[in-house]
């Protein structure tokens, strides 16, 4: 049972990195593909750590206990990190004068 | 010559290449039982090539010696425009005259010609995670022994915990908190310390760096005292490595001025 959410959990989450790297790719310019890289990462570590702090439980163990609570640690770890991280990068490039993509731009070429 | 010699070298990852018949098996066998250090890499890196460590923490330390000697200005020939920033109304002064003197008050903060302010939530986080990368820069020195990790790695984690202070807010408030003198200190204290606990080996009957030879003064046993020196040594580079990372960062990124940078 326990794997069976742990699973589902890791599933959940790749099918998040698999949004974030279309979205990398297909979206138009530096801010909508940060957007989705920053987003989706974030909630994808979440997901598939977490799937993995549970499949580690599976035969319970103060030992696996505690690995499972580190790799919640790097989860709260990266769930500061990556955000803060995205907004810099978005920052420097607001501070650069990179200008947001719009539609008519697109058109214009 | 050196090429045709290169040729009759064992094909990259043979395993009949003679490194991998004798001496690898040996170390695996033997590495546990001789330092009680389940980390064979940590074991090979720290006791049975010791000599090799000491030396690669010496050539660090003289990177972060040399970073200093050629970069490092006491004042500037022509220091330019200086600018300050009155706190309270957030106004800046700014100076052209450089014999002008400026009173140290709690209420002027110099800063930097190109000066940005920093957002507020890159701050604040880096303000939250460093003490965090840094508790978990000890974690990765002392678990050297069980896990990936050890001096060098803690090191540079613990050196970049204030290099990420220096980026989000500025250099000044970095070296505020890891002032010159100290890391000028710590960089050869940690080889100081490296080479202190060869000595001692020496002078408790062993070999320069024979961390066994601890082991009557402890009153522990012969592996178990491999096993401490192992961790003092680690500790000695991390500082060293900590404090090299910080002083090579201070130097490029301010031109050696120290007051300005990145």
């Amino acid at each position: 049972m326990l794997h069976i959410i742990a699973m589902l959990s890791i599933a959940c989450g790749l099918i998040f990195f698999a949004g974030a790297t279309v979205g990398i790719l297909r979206f138009p310019d530096f801010y909508t593909r940060l957007h989705a890289a920053g987003k989706l990462d974030t909630l994808g570590v979440l997901l598939a750590m977490a799937g993995l702090a549970l499949y580690n439980l599976h035969p319970f163990s103060i030992e696996a206990l505690l690995t499972s609570l580190k790799i919640l640690l790097a989860v709260a770890f990266t769930f500061i990190a990556s955000p803060t991280a995205t907004h810099a990068i978005v920052d420097a490039g607001v501070r650069a004068g990179l200008r947001p993509w719009t539609k008519q731009e697109d058109d214009q070429q | 010559m050196l090429i045709h010699a290169a040729l009759e070298f064992p094909v990259w990852g043979d395993p009949n290449a003679p490194a991998h018949l004798h001496v690898a098996p040996e170390y695996l066998e033997r590495a546990y039982e001789e330092t009680a250090t389940p980390n064979v890499v940590t074991a090979i890196l720290a006791d049975y090539r010791g000599y090799d460590t000491m030396f690669e923490t010496a050539v660090i330390f003289s990177a972060g010696l040399a970073c200093f000697f050629l970069l490092r200005t006491r004042s500037r020939k022509d220091p330019g425009d200086r600018f300050f920033r009155h706190l309270a109304t957030d106004m800046v002064i700014r100076i052209q005259n450089p014999s002008m003197k400026i009173p140290d008050t709690p209420y002027l903060q110099p800063m930097d010609s190109f000066w940005t302010p920093r957002s507020t939530i890159v701050r604040a986080a880096s303000r939250v995670l460093a003490p965090f990368i840094q508790l978990y820069a000890l974690y990765v020195v002392a678990h050297g022994h069980y896990s990936p990790g050890g001096g060098f790695q803690g090191g540079v984690i613990l050196g970049a915990s204030f290099i990420l202070i220096a980026l989000s807010h500025d250099l000044r408030t970095c070296m505020r908190q890891t002032p010159e003198k100290l890391i000028g200190v710590l960089s050869p204290a940690g080889v100081l310390f490296y080479a202190g606990v060869g000595i001692l080996c020496v002078l408790a009957g062993g070999n320069f760096l024979d961390y066994g030879a601890l082991a009557g003064w402890f009153g522990m046993a012969r592996e178990a005292a491999r096993s401490l020196g192992i961790l003092l040594v680690e500790m000695g580079v991390a500082a060293c490595v900590m404090a090299t990372m910080v002083i090579i960062y201070a130097n490029l990124s301010s031109a050696g001025g120290h007051r300005q940078g990145l």
